[in-house]
């Protein structure tokens, strides 16, 4: 049964973060962590890999999640397992192009008006959010195979960690068709009718216990909060 | 879920904004990001107080969207990206 995230130290003591998973909560965060970071981390294109011939360019890391299925344990937030969704995108949505929905909401257009200063915006801003984003889920998967039962997170670690959750509930939100504030009751509505063997019910208590894991420390990170001091 | 309205915090945010400066940073609403995660990005990245942290994330969530920061485009762009960062839905454009 895990316990959730709370704030300990302060004053004179650093503060930190503590949470207790079991081993299987924590495998399937981590694990999911990792798929997202396959998906965002920062395409391998150094050009001395390139000089050096074709098949020097796969990250080591990328090809072990590439070659695991069940990190997620049973859930997986990779494109081609996912079922077509042939809604139309909302009008006022973000265009997706060509790219895998789930990636275009980690890397939205930064302009709705202007596609040639969202391009711009890309090209400026996709490989430092793509490092940064992959770093926060590296430091966060850390955090959660270290050894014993308890999460312990410092300052910095916790930014990572709550940052990183951010990141996975909006990939897996993105797979479960959440795009609008109507789309959860929606889904809910669907989810009391379906059969028990279907992924999204597992998908979407694996995302529920992910939101009450990120709302724990995302309510004892808040600055200022009264009683946490 | 209500949000008391405090005058001083509307005076507080009005001497934030400056009305010359054309460009704006929004933030979009989504149904995955939680109300206590937007509020704590724009109390952590802008270092706004909780009361106007939690305005800011209440406009997102019942009008759709708000404009967090106005200034010039360049810092607009960078409010934006560190937004994405956060995995906040945020856009920058001219304020017209």
């Amino acid at each position: 049964m895990a316990r959730a995230f709370s704030r300990r130290g302060g004053g004179s003591k650093p503060v930190h973060y503590t949470a207790k998973l079991d081993a299987v909560e924590r495998a399937v965060v981590a694990g999911l962590m990792e798929q997202v970071h396959d998906l965002v981390a920062p395409e391998q294109t150094a050009p001395e890999d390139d000089a050096a011939g074709g098949a020097g360019h796969e990250d080591p890391f990328d090809a072990i999640v590439s070659g695991l299925g069940g990190l997620g344990m049973g859930v997986s937030v990779s494109a081609e397992d996912q079922a077509p969704d042939e809604r139309p995108v909302p009008s006022d949505a973000r265009s997706f192009g060509d790219r895998d929905p789930a990636l275009e909401r980690l890397l939205p257009a930064g302009n709705r008006a202007d596609d040639q200063a969202s391009a711009e915006f890309r090209r400026l801003t996709e490989h430092g959010l793509r490092t940064r984003k992959a770093r926060h889920l590296t430091s966060a998967i850390a955090a959660l195979r270290a050894p014993g039962t308890g999460v312990d997170l410092d300052e910095r670690t916790a930014v990572d960690m709550v940052v990183a959750l951010t990141d996975v509930r909006l990939v897996l939100g993105e797979r479960l068709g959440l795009r609008e504030d109507a789309d959860v009751d929606r889904l809910e509505a669907e989810l009391a009718t379906m059969d028990d063997d279907d992924p999204r019910l597992h998908a979407m208590s694996v995302y529920d216990f992910l939101t009450w894991l990120q709302e724990t420390l995302a309510t004892a990170m808040l600055p200022g909060d009264p009683g946490t001091a | 879920m209500s949000i008391a309205p405090v005058q001083e915090e509307v005076v507080s945010s009005d001497s934030v904004v400056e009305p010359d400066l054309p460009w704006i940073t929004l933030v979009w609403n989504d149904p995955v990001n939680l109300m206590s995660y937007v509020t704590y990005v724009f109390q952590t990245y802008f270092g706004y107080d909780r009361a106007k942290a939690e305005k800011l994330m209440m406009d997102v969530h019942t009008k759709g969207r708000a404009v967090v920061s106005h200034g010039p485009r360049e810092k607009m762009e960078i409010d934006t990206e560190a937004l994405q960062g956060y995995g906040l839905w945020a856009t920058f454009q001219k304020d017209d």
